[in-house]
């Protein structure tokens, strides 16, 4: 073959050729192109949302502030993407426990005085005028560590090995109780849970770590660890009519949905989200200002785009030539689903409080990074050097 | 392949994906309950969510008016810069006092690492300070960076009540210079601002007012009207809605007198003068000179202070004005501590807050000299059928003994010169003690003259009284009289002892010293009617107010007659000659007292002046100078007071010398303005 005389088809059939797996320009043709673009369009509608939310009640004087850094912050995340995506699989998996040590090293120094406390939480370094949260990227080392972990498990799961699985998931999750961010934790063992299934739990065990699931969840709830407030979101959850507690937010939030109506009340004129009565719209509460604005129509696209972003996820997990790949990719699926109906659902009264940022959408730099670069990894996977969409793989 | 990747992990993904997939349908459904079955009920909350948003109405500040010099030059602007501010009552009422302390203790925290360090316990007393209502917006620190912005928005639960706003601090392009003059502008007293309770541009108590100079002068012209802005506070404490109901308006700019170039000219010699005292050594008469020990070194002139005005002798305009020490009223701007202010107003450090020009009392020595002959001339004593003619001579022997004397009767010329024959003019131009002890010894005891002359000339030339200038703590002088040493002996006997008038009091009235007190600008005023033939105008250091908006004068200010003197060239002429002959005449054994000060002086701008050596109690003594020139039509009128620096036409002329040959041959030198990124910075480095 001439070099100047090729045709893209011929390259394509040449690229896919086991042998060029290793070259890194044919991972660009390799990488997910749909998922890459759900990515821009839900991270850009996020930026415009959180400009609505966040811009102030002076027409003069529109505050760009948040939506200016979330712009900054979706550019790196995408350039951040591209950068994990082009490292090879392997490499990352035979990194994969320096990641997690450096991470839980993170954890272990935020909660020290060189971390700085927010909202209640000690979670967060800070570098200049930005926050940086370690428990994000915590996220992200602990998928890739029980992904290498699980994945030389060759299908069955011994009994030493599952209770080695949950040590590795308890060490970084009983780290961020203490911050305490429960709902950081809450993802992390829901990650935990999902890649154990997938990565070949018995039954028998699966009952027993249900079991055991319940009695931590007890104990968690009774004992001194979770602040009053928390403890008083989740029982307001459960029973949403109690009246000792502060049901502000819920009920703000709710009627700032159901105000929306079938079209919204049109961008920049919901008047809940414009008077500010649901705090943190923003940032946790993204999901209310599309509801609002947007409406039905537009709060029911945003969860389509979503979920079809957590199937291409899926669908690349399915078609990983190993299991380490199938098993990274579980674990982002479990965290992004898991964080996009956790942040959606408490706008609508299904889910409890917790402040967790809806991927992609919710104003905030280490979430948005971090969802990057698991998107990055998912992209990354080798596929036997096939292209995805590709109609003549068989799988 | 097969059982290298089991199939069972692909199912259990697609299974998952499941479970997912049935989530967000419920998520869905829960929506389309909300949305669109629901939504009525929804709407109908939003709209009657109860409780209401608060409406609040705060203030907008106005920006304050400018201060300019003659020439339109800015001397005083503002600038802009970011505020930290507190809501009173979230600080006051919603938080226990030990949230409080907490509350304070992270401000401050977040608030020194955004470059304005703070420490707790200066929030706490903004926050008790009695003149912030509860609806007010109490003011933290000044200038923080940028991103503290971010913090206030992205934490505002934290902070709760924190602002970040935009205020507009005063801004000196040319630094301390005119200090003085221009005063400075502070915080509002709760005093001051219950004072002005319906005052039409409504006082706040974080507002700022003027202090001292035309800024308090001022006051009511530079000071804009504030506005109104009502805001909408949700319950949630946050802003919903901004509105300015009233903008506000700008104060009127107030265009100076003074010339910048002349007063930087002016400040930098009166500098110059005093270093150059602090350089010569102490000249000792022999009695002295026995008393010095000889091993140390020879002692100098402390010079700590001094004070120069230059006016136009025409109109009354003060052209420059400088008072040294001096202070820089950047100082202020973000406030001052209470041991900084004390130093400025410490005796110790010779006041530098003082404007010595209008608010020093100085004995002005043998300056007085020609309001003397003036009294002398006007009342015949000098004259053809006086004492004296103007032209005749009297031997100066270098003392005078007075007739029918009890106590002190000889009075002696400085340093017990004698001058021989003089004539007024030489008088003047030798500064002969005894010619004037003789006169004023003849106004006591010669019938038909009255033995108050000398005091009611020099009332009539503006002495005792104030000069009428718009600068606040004038000092009005003092001109003592029988009567005023009787009420003084009366007030505090012990302090003097004697309350009858005697001849020497009027001895040394005429020779400026003894209790006689004045002003530099008082002593300026009364040179410019000697100067321009006969008017006594009031001191103006205003021009014009000036609405920066349409640049038109809203109000200017004519020079204003205070009185005619009566003054034909038989008077004049040979008080002139005579002051003349201090800057230039050196014959026949006859030397002027200021010649050495003016030798090379540009010919044909001839210079009128008088030096003073004023003799203080303790101290070293004072060298006053006044000269006013060219001659032909006098443009400017000068004084100058050094403080314990030595002989007038030693210390205190070359100064008026150097700043006239400037005018003489037109090279005074443009004031520079300081770089811009400096006032900040030297701002906020007083203030720490």
């Amino acid at each position: 073959m001439t070099i100047t005389h090729y045709s893209s088809k011929s390259t394509r059939s040449n690229r896919s050729a086991p042998t060029q797996l290793s070259d890194v320009p044919s991972l660009w043709w390799r990488i997910d192109l749909p998922m890459v673009m759900l990515v821009l369009v839900l991270g850009c509608f996020g930026i415009a949302m959180i400009y609505s939310s966040s811009r102030g009640p002076d027409p003069e004087n529109y505050l760009r502030l948040y939506s200016d850094r979330q712009t900054l912050f979706l550019a790196l995340g995408v350039v951040l993407m591209f950068v994990v995506a082009l490292v090879s699989s392997q490499r990352i998996r035979l990194g994969a426990w320096g990641f997690y040590a450096a991470a839980v090293l993170l954890l272990l120094l935020v909660l020290s005085p060189l971390g700085s406390e927010q909202r209640g939480a000690q979670a967060w370094f800070e570098v200049g005028s930005f926050q940086f949260q370690p428990s994000e990227f915590m996220k992200l080392a602990f998928i890739v560590a029980m992904a290498a972990f699980l994945s030389n498990s060759n299908g069955a799961l011994s009994g030493p090995r599952l209770l080695t699985c949950l040590v590795i998931a308890a060490i970084p999750t009983l780290l961020i109780v203490f911050q305490p961010d429960v709902g950081t934790a809450v993802v992390l063992l829901v990650i935990a849970v999902t890649m154990i299934v997938v990565g070949g739990v018995r039954l028998r065990q699966a009952v027993l770590l249900g079991l055991l699931a319940i009695v931590a969840m007890g104990l968690l709830l009774s004992s001194s660890l979770l602040e009053t407030y928390q403890r008083e979101r989740l029982s307001v959850f459960i029973s949403p009519d109690s009246e000792e507690v502060d049901t502000y937010n819920i009920e703000q939030a709710q009627i700032a949905v159901g105000n929306g109506g079938f079209l919204g009340q049109g961008y920049g004129n919901g008047s809940q989200t414009q008077s500010g009565r649901v705090p943190e719209q923003h940032t946790d509460f993204i999901f209310t200002a599309v509801g609002e604005e947007l409406g039905f129509v537009g709060a029911a696209g945003t969860v389509v785009l979503y979920v079809l972003l957590l199937w291409r996820i899926a669908k690349l997990g399915r078609r990983s030539s190993d299991t380490y790949g199938k098993l990274v990719a579980t674990g982002v699926l479990a965290m992004l689903a898991f964080q996009g109906f956790q942040a959606a659902g408490m706008t609508v009264g299904i889910m409890p409080v917790t402040g967790i940022p809806f991927p992609l959408l919710s104003y905030g730099g280490s979430s948005m990074l971090a969802t990057c670069m698991a998107v990055g990894l998912v992209l990354g996977l080798e596929t036997g050097g096939k292209r995805v969409s590709d109609p003549h793989y068989i799988r | 392949m097969a059982a290298k990747f089991p199939r069972s992990t692909t199912i259990r993904i697609g299974a998952i994906f499941g479970v997912v997939v049935l989530l967000f349908t419920g998520l869905l459904i829960r929506l389309w309950y909300l949305q669109v079955l629901q939504t009525e009920e929804f709407q109908i909350q939003a709209q009657t969510f109860e409780p209401a948003n608060t409406i609040r109405y705060l203030p907008i500040k106005a920006p304050r008016g400018r201060i300019l010099d003659a020439n339109g030059k800015v001397l005083v602007d503002n600038r802009k810069v970011n505020v930290v501010t507190l809501d009173a009552r979230v600080v006051r009422e919603q938080l226990t006092e030990e949230q409080l302390d907490d509350y304070l203790l992270h401000l401050a925290r977040e608030i020194s690492r955004h470059g304005r360090p703070i420490k707790v316990r200066d929030i706490a007393a903004q926050v008790s300070d009695r003149r912030y209502g509860p609806d007010d917006q109490i003011p933290i620190a000044y200038d923080v960076r940028e991103e503290f912005a971010i913090i206030v928005g992205e934490r505002g639960e934290e902070l709760p009540g924190v602002r970040l706003l935009e205020t507009s601090i005063r801004h000196y392009p040319y630094g301390s210079l005119a200090a003085h003059v221009l005063g400075y502008v502070g915080s509002i007293t709760l005093e001051e601002v219950e004072a002005r309770q319906g005052h039409p541009k409504r006082y706040n108590p974080n507002d700022e007012i003027g202090k001292a100079g035309i800024e308090l002068a001022f006051e009511d012209v530079l000071r804009g009207t504030p506005g109104w802005l009502e805001i909408q506070i949700s319950p949630l404490g946050r802003v919903v809605s901004e509105r300015q109901i009233l903008a506000p308006q700008a104060g009127f700019d107030v265009q100076l007198t003074i010339d910048v170039n002349l007063q930087a000219l002016v400040e930098q010699q009166l500098r110059q003068g005093l270093l150059e005292a602090q350089n010569r050594e102490v000249d000792l008469d022999e009695e002295e000179a026995e008393l010095v020990n000889p091993l140390l070194p020879p002692a100098t002139y402390p010079a700590p202070a001094g004070a120069a005005v230059l006016t136009n002798p025409t109109n009354g305009d003060v052209l420059a004005m400088a008072s040294y020490p001096t202070f820089d009223p950047s100082q202020f701007v973000l406030g001052i501590s209470e041991e900084q202010f004390d130093q400025l107003i410490d005796p110790e450090s010779y006041a530098p807050f003082n404007n010595r020009a209008v608010a020093g009392a100085y004995s002005i020595g043998s300056t007085m000299k020609p309001f003397t002959a003036y009294a002398g001339l006007s009342s015949g004593l000098i004259g053809s059928r006086g004492y004296v003619d103007v032209h005749e001579l009297i031997e100066d022997t270098g003392s005078h003994v007075l007739q029918d004397c009890i106590g002190q009767c000889e009075f002696t010329n400085a340093r017990g010169e004698s001058y021989g024959n003089i004539d007024l003019r030489l008088s003047l131009t030798v500064s002969s003690d005894v010619y004037y002890y003789q006169l004023a010894e003849e106004f006591s005891i010669r019938p038909g003259f009255d033995e108050e002359q000398v005091q009611k000339t020099a009332r009539e030339f503006g002495f005792g009284a104030s000069t009428g200038i718009a600068l606040p703590f004038e000092y009005q002088g003092l001109v003592p009289d029988s009567e005023i040493k009787r009420q003084r002996h009366e007030a505090n006997p012990e302090a003097f002892p004697d309350p009858s008038w005697r001849v020497g009091d009027t001895l040394n009235i005429a020779i400026g010293q003894g209790d006689m007190s004045a002003t530099p600008l008082q002593l300026t005023n009364a040179l410019g009617v000697l100067a321009n033939g006969g008017t006594l105008y009031a001191s103006n250091i205003a021009k014009a107010v000036i609405n920066p908006l349409t640049s038109a004068q809203v109000t200017s200010y004519a020079p204003r007659v205070i009185r005619e003197l009566y003054m034909p060239p038989s008077i004049s002429q040979p008080i002139n000659d005579g002051m003349v002959g201090v800057t230039s005449y050196n014959l026949g054994g006859y030397r002027g007292t200021a010649v050495e000060a003016f030798n090379g002086f540009p010919n044909g701008w001839l210079v009128a002046g008088k030096t003073g050596t004023v003799e203080v109690l303790d101290k070293n003594d004072t060298s006053v100078f006044m000269a006013y020139g060219p001659t032909a039509e006098p443009q400017y009128a000068m004084t100058v007071v050094l403080e314990e620096a030595g002989f007038g036409g030693q210390a205190a002329a070359p100064v008026v010398r150097q700043v006239f040959q400037a005018l003489a041959t037109n090279s005074v030198p443009q004031a520079e303005t300081l770089p811009d990124e400096d006032f900040i910075a030297s701002a906020i480095a007083e203030q720490e």
